[in-house]
């Protein structure tokens, strides 16, 4: 073998790995690319770091591949009749809502005009109450403190002129309508 | 004029409201402003509301300006005036000075015959009530 022949070998060697190393080199087993006995170990039969977290976390037991198909797919389609549940009721629940809305509209509605026609009423009879006790209050006040004001006078020097004043005017008045 | 024309005049509700304050006025000469100007007057109403006050007062002199005095009180020519002013007697609490000017009006000898029946009659009504 020339030495060019060797050259290309080992080029051969370098860049072009075999098939068993291809395989081999997918895998975490470091024994993969070993030969026992011919029989290649062409599976991952050692646990991974990554596996065992998986597991940690994997609640489904030892469940099979097809078993967790049919198991997704079941919850999955658990989970579609619990959506499509939903929304019916979501539907039946804002068709309510409508009616509600409606009804409690026109009876809220009328019952809003009641206590307008209502309250306005009172607010009548409670400012004419109001205004009747205040116009009332206040003259009877002013009356009152008239009066003891002219308790506390002196009947000869001061009430008496006042009386004879008030007598005098309301004579005038009666002359006057007679 | 009718009454209830007179007691909604203005005029007439200030001489009220004097009236009214010679009437809770402590000082003695109130019955004598009330003498002198309210049951001379020549309004009924006027003469009604002086002779209530002064019973009102209920002291000596007081009542017997509305007793013993010709003309005032229970001898004044209005009905109305003499029966408001009887009434007035019959609605006091405490009738004691009223009975004794009464008794005193009876039976003294200076006032006219007429006074002193409107007295006995009035004492008689007050016993009564």
């Amino acid at each position: 073998m020339s030495a060019i022949e060797k050259v290309n070998q080992l080029s051969h060697r370098i860049f072009n790995t075999s098939k068993n190393e291809q395989s081999t080199s997918r895998t975490s087993n470091p024994f993969a690319a070993s030969n026992f006995q011919k029989n290649i170990l062409t599976e991952d039969v050692f646990e991974s770091s990554k596996s065992k977290e998986a597991n940690k976390v994997n609640f489904t037991g030892n469940l099979s591949a097809s078993s967790k198909r049919i198991y997704s797919v079941f919850v999955g389609s658990i989970n579609d009749i619990g959506s499509r549940i939903s929304s019916g009721i979501e539907s039946i629940k804002a068709f309510g809502s409508r009616m509600k809305e409606g009804i409690v509209n026109t009876c809220v509605n009328t019952w809003n005009k009641i206590h307008e026609i209502g309250n306005k009423e009172e607010s009548l009879n409670g400012t004419k109450e109001l205004l009747g006790r205040d116009i009332t209050t206040f003259f009877v006040n002013k009356r009152e403190r008239e009066i003891s004001k002219m308790a506390n006078m002196n009947p000869h020097m001061e009430v008496k002129s006042i009386f004879k004043d008030a007598l005098q005017a309301l004579e005038a008045d009666m002359v006057q309508v007679a | 004029m009718e009454k209830t024309n007179i007691r909604t005049n203005k005029n007439f509700n200030k001489v009220s409201d004097i009236i009214e304050s010679l009437t809770i006025n402590t000082n003695p000469d109130s019955v004598a402003v009330l003498e002198e100007i309210g049951t001379n007057s020549s309004i009924d109403e006027v003469r009604e509301l002086t002779s209530r006050a002064l019973v009102k007062r209920n002291e000596h002199d007081s009542l017997q300006v509305v007793i013993s005095n010709r003309g005032k009180g229970i001898n004044d020519m209005s009905t109305i005036v003499a029966m408001s002013t009887i009434n007035e007697l019959l609605s006091l609490e405490n009738k004691e000075e009223a009975m004794r000017v009464l008794e005193n009006t009876i039976s003294s000898e200076g006032f006219d015959e007429e006074v002193k029946e409107n007295a006995r009659s009035v004492k008689a009504l007050m016993a009564l009530s």
